[in-house]
């Protein structure tokens, strides 16, 4: 057989380039982070800021330091994130998907009726799943061994809030909370009216709204009436904002206004203009907080290069977003290994101080109560500040609000 | 008694702006017989173009009012014209619930990429004045949105009955085959009526705009009202569109009141069964079902 110094060639570099893209390929391993996030439908607002800190925290570790260093490795970083339209539905048959595919390792979405179908899944595939998106109970409470969130469950977000209102030496007597009829906010509802009720603060009312509420007129006509000295709304961003409307719009001026959702989010605060000053939310992260970190060196420097990756204004969740992905990266790093069941158990066990703050799970997977606990924000010259608690204020609480009429 | 008089004012109130975003609804539904699945994507563009027009150039979201309606108004007659139309006569009327909802989709994301999925809003300062009367406390632009409803479906009955047009309208919903052996450009007409009903559908979606935060997934909203004001009040006329609207109003109202503010949706949804059980044409009936 004789062969031509044409077809030599040719197989001679065949064979080189076959070579070099397996030694590329042995060279950039990859870890690749599934899951889905809702990148459109109702919960799309707070589901981008979500996928905005999954991707700058990607970017960071890929381009800042060449990828995520594990047991003598380098690994680059991957999203395989899809939409899954607000829809509990399109996100679990995304996720099965994926498992079926042989993804190792999942980010969570956004709302607790999507994390928890979601985590279900991946928790019988045995698979860990970081999450900043759900709160409910029910994701905590199943005994899940795979599932973590940045947050503690939604009946203990509020005990930051009632301590605050205890603190105020009785100048908050009464309340009324408006919740809306969802996994995350009655549950945040029952843990906060049970400590509401040992701080000696009487709720008068406790209103239930539907998830989509387009009017809460009779709602406010009732406020009115009765006229708590705070008023506590564990409702989403779109409920917490027609809520204030109306209050505003009808003369309803209430001393205090809690709102769980909603004040931390830039175009919240942008379309109530003037009207946002004053409210309180939970704030689990502000860039001033001084913590270091182990990727970022700090949360300034996280917070510098957050603002230089992209134009998108960020919020708690979009921080905690991040966090997940850095959590994964320390917690295979403590592992040594990136094998599935060994990273569970390092997540298990982190306790690391962060730019989002310190990191440590409870046994059930949600944020260590006390480490991880929100302190309270208020919004003031437009600004978000820490009102509460004391050691780490950086502004006094204003109280009781300005009437509307006066702004 | 303070309780109920508030609760029917704010019923009657948020009714009337039910009524002008379903009038168009209606009278497609009338005179078409089509089930515009993207009604709320019109409602919704209506507020997206008044906020555009206020961030361009500062322009009060009333004095936009008519530029958003003629803009629908073009907006509907080429998408009846080019789109739904050309659906229908390749296959039947039932395509043009593919259509339309094939196009809501599509919009509700291109309004998520255009504008962003965060909750907008193009409420104007003085939009927070009140004032009580006693102890009944009304909003004033709920006042202007209520005048402004009233008066463009006062418009919309008068343009119907004694315009050249909207005697065209009825005669061609009333029997297509005999307008068109009569020379009426029976396509022409349909077009017409749908720019028409997509001019009071964006006129809505600017009151609503002011009155309410709005995002792309509400348009899903305004076209579930639209569907139930029609068949409260009866297809096809501005008299029906208006009690549906109201009655959806108040009973919203006094069931948010008197029930409890997470089962409006609820009760409004029982009486809609129950008025497709007892009385499917609604409470004025159809304006043009005696006639087919």
């Amino acid at each position: 057989m004789t062969v031509s110094r044409r077809a030599a060639l040719k197989m001679g570099g065949t064979a080189l380039a076959y070579l070099s893209a397996g030694r590329a390929f042995a060279d950039s391993k990859t870890i690749t982070f599934g899951g889905s996030v809702p990148m459109s439908g109702k919960d799309s607002a707070t589901g981008l800021d979500v996928y905005e800190g999954y991707k700058v925290a990607v970017k960071y570790i890929n381009e800042q330091l060449g990828g995520a260093k594990i047991a003598g490795q380098t690994y680059k970083l991957a999203l395989q994130l899809f939409d899954d339209a607000s829809d509990p539905q399109r996100a679990t048959t995304l996720i099965q998907k994926q498992v079926d595919g042989g993804t190792d390792f999942f980010l969570g979405s956004f709302s607790s009726p999507i994390v928890l179908p979601s985590a279900a899944i991946t928790e019988r595939a045995k698979k860990p799943m970081v999450q900043a998106g759900g709160g409910a109970d029910q994701i905590f409470t199943r005994h899940f061994r795979y599932v973590f969130g940045m947050y503690p469950r939604a009946s203990r977000q509020l005990i930051s809030l009632v301590a605050m209102l205890k603190s105020m030496s009785g100048e908050v007597k009464t309340c009324s909370i408006i919740a809306t009829n969802d996994a995350y906010s009655k549950a945040q509802t029952a843990g906060a009216s049970a400590s509401l009720k040992e701080a000696g603060v009487s709720i008068l009312d406790t209103f239930s709204l539907p998830p989509t509420a387009t009017d809460v007129s009779g709602v406010v006509n009732d406020l009115r009436a009765k006229t708590p000295d705070v008023l506590i709304a564990t409702t989403h961003s779109e409920v917490s904002e027609l809520i204030v409307q109306q209050l505003v719009s009808t003369g309803t001026n209430i001393k205090l206004l809690f709102f769980s959702l909603g004040p931390e989010n830039a175009a919240f605060r942008k379309n109530l203009g003037k009207y946002a000053e004053g409210l309180t939310f939970i704030q689990y992260w502000k860039a001033s907080y001084k913590y270091t970190d182990p990727f970022f060196g700090s949360n300034q420097k996280f917070y510098e290069y957050y603002k230089s990756a992209t134009t998108r204004k960020e919020s708690y969740q979009t921080v905690a977003a991040a966090a997940c992905i850095t959590s994964y990266v320390k917690a295979m790093q403590d592992a040594k290994s990136i094998d599935p069941q060994k990273v569970r158990d390092a997540l298990a066990a982190l306790d690391y101080e962060s730019f989002y703050g310190p990191i440590k799970f409870t046994p059930d997977g949600d944020g260590d109560p006390v480490l991880m606990g929100a302190a309270i924000g208020q919004v003031q010259k437009t600004g978000l500040e820490v009102i509460f608690p004391a050691k780490i204020e950086t502004a006094k609480m204003i109280f009781p609000l300005p009437a509307w009429s006066s702004r | 008694m303070v309780r109920l008089v508030q609760s029917l004012v704010d019923g009657a109130l948020q009714g009337s702006v039910l009524s002008l975003a379903a009038v168009g609804f209606s009278l497609i539904f009338g005179v078409l017989q089509i089930i515009n699945l993207s009604h709320g994507v019109i409602v919704v563009l209506g507020a997206y173009l008044a906020l555009m027009l206020r961030r361009l150039w500062g322009v009060d979201p009333l004095i936009a009012l008519p530029a958003v309606a003629a803009v629908c108004f073009a907006f509907g007659y080429v998408y009846q014209r080019y789109l739904i139309s050309p659906a229908i006569r390749r296959a039947n009327l039932l395509y043009s619930l593919l259509v339309t909802y094939g196009v809501a989709l599509v919009a509700q994301n291109a309004f998520t990429l255009v504008f962003s999925p965060d909750n907008q809003s193009i409420r104007p300062d003085y939009a927070n004045q009140f004032f009580r009367i006693g102890g009944v406390t009304v909003n004033v632009l709920q006042i202007i949105a209520f005048v402004a409803s009233v008066l463009l479906i006062a418009l919309l009955a008068f343009l119907l009955r004694r315009f050249p047009l909207g005697r065209t309208i009825r005669a061609t919903a009333e029997q297509a085959l005999a307008a068109r052996l009569c020379g009426v450009d029976v396509d022409e007409v349909h077009a017409l009526t749908f720019g028409l009903s997509a001019a009071f559908a964006g006129a809505a979606g600017v009151l609503i705009g002011m009155l309410y935060p709005f995002a792309p997934t509400a348009q899903e909203n305004w076209t579930i009202y639209g569907f139930v004001v029609v068949v409260l009040g009866g297809a096809g006329s501005a008299a029906g569109a208006l009690l549906g609207g109201l009655l959806l109003g108040i009973i919203g109202a006094l069931t948010s009141e008197y029930i409890g503010p997470a089962y409006p949706n609820a009760v409004v949804f029982l009486v809609l069964v129950l008025m497709l059980l007892v009385k499917p044409n609604g409470l004025l009936g159809s304006a043009f079902g005696g006639s087919r």
